[in-house]
């Protein structure tokens, strides 16, 4: 079980990974969401907000997200860590994001594209 | 008599049948739609196996490609799995030959492909050929994958970009659901009215667009000034669309039996019968000969005239 620090943690390392990709910023500059991100087994919960291409977090819940991302703990830090993709959990129903299809599999790409091969 | 079905995951209303004889052998080529089921679509495959001479698959892509890098789709490979006895296949090995042709053949024998050309291609990782040789006579590209795929309006511009970006997405994509990838069933007879109208400029920027046609029909907005559209697979329906759209000629790259082009799969399909080899053991020049002895080229339609 992954603590909520270490959630935070790979958090940041994805926010600045984000970050470093100006390609990434230019390709979300008409993508402003609010990310929820929940841990199922500890109390955790983060918000990540993109907005103008920017993408910054920060602990706690906001009121009305766009997309919550729903995992248990270490799921979740292995997936901002970039361990794991977002894929195969979301497949076998360990990673339940709430949201519009087209917001899920744009959130899959993000990912993909900081962490992808 | 041989049989060659092909089994798609796109909609019923697109079913038909045609009887032809191609190199003095006599074939029944029909087409079964699944509308999206994907289980009546395995269930199809099974009752055909061991009972027909090839069988395509329609509607999803086998393989989707970064460079020389093949990406196995999941969902492919079940239905592809669900076959044990007929040889199947998706158009993936023709298509790559077929569409690198189409691209040379309108250089080589019209004037609706100058240097220079402004192409946008909708989607590229699932005929890399194509985007290969579209670059290669120096059209001046935009693939859409990004765009129309994830909602990205990110134009990828170069051949090279498009290889990065794939070998870093694709391995994870062909783990998805094909359906949040590809319009499959009743989706392939509506447009994603939200993306026609914030990504609809990128056709009207462009004076050529290529691609699968449920793509290129999905995303298509109105007002065209009589651009080309390079695709695979149309009825007639489809090709009053296009017109309606305002495209001003149209080119498909397989063959027209019965007023209507078949999709790679299917003439992938016949080809396999005649050729009488496994699919792994056939090669690009096998099907470029096959190609020559149907004498099959591009089919050039004039929907109207450019402004």
């Amino acid at each position: 079980m992954a603590t909520h620090q270490e959630i935070t943690e790979s958090l940041k390392a994805f926010t600045e990974g984000y970050s470093k990709n100006q390609r990434l910023k230019a390709m979300n500059r008409d993508w402003d969401r609010n990310v929820l991100v929940l841990a199922d087994d500890i109390e955790s919960a983060h918000t990540l907000v993109l907005k103008d291409g920017e993408l910054s977090f920060s602990e706690g819940k906001t009121v009305d997200p766009d997309l919550t991302v729903i995992s248990n703990s270490d799921t979740l830090a292995d997936m901002f860590f970039g361990d794991i993709t977002p894929t195969e959990p979301y497949m076998n129903g360990t990673l339940r994001i709430i949201g519009s299809e087209d917001d899920i599999l744009r959130l899959d790409f993000i990912s993909l594209l900081i962490w992808g091969e | 008599m041989k049989k060659v079905v092909s089994v798609s995951l796109g909609s019923s209303r697109r079913d038909h049948r045609v009887n032809t004889v191609l190199l003095g052998t006599e074939f029944e080529i029909s087409r079964r739609g699944t509308d999206g089921d994907f289980e009546r679509a395995l269930a199809i495959l099974r009752e055909l196996d061991g009972n027909v001479d090839a069988i395509g698959l329609g509607g999803i892509d086998l393989y989707l490609y970064a460079g020389r890098t093949r990406y196995t789709v999941n969902d492919g490979l079940k239905l592809l799995e669900a076959v044990k006895k007929t040889p199947v296949v998706d158009g993936s090995g023709l298509k790559n030959t077929l569409e690198r042709e189409t691209a040379y053949y309108l250089r080589k024998h019209t004037g609706l492909l100058p240097p220079g050309s402004k192409v946008l291609m909708v989607s590229a990782v699932d005929r890399f050929g194509m985007a290969e040789a579209l670059a290669e006579l120096g059209c001046d590209m935009t693939f859409g994958d990004l765009i129309f795929a994830a909602g990205i309006p990110y134009p990828i511009k170069t051949v090279e970009e498009l290889e990065e970006i794939a070998h870093k997405t694709l391995p994870e994509m062909v783990k998805l659901p094909f359906h949040m990838l590809y319009p499959t069933g009743k989706k392939q007879d509506t447009q994603d009215e939200k993306k026609v109208e914030k990504f609809g400029h990128y056709y009207h920027q462009a004076d050529v667009i290529a691609g699968d046609y449920h793509l290129v029909r999905r995303y298509m907005p109105g007002g065209l000034k009589g651009q080309l559209v390079i695709t695979n697979t149309t009825t007639r329906e489809d090709v009053e669309f296009l017109r309606e759209k305002g495209v001003g000629w149209l080119v498909t790259t397989t063959p027209e039996y019965d007023g209507r082009s078949f999709g790679t799969n299917v003439i992938e399909a016949v080809m396999v019968v005649l050729l009488g080899k496994s699919w792994e053991d056939i090669t690009p020049e096998d099907y470029l000969e096959m190609m020559d002895r149907l004498e099959m080229k591009p089919r050039v339609q004039e929907l109207g005239r450019r402004p």
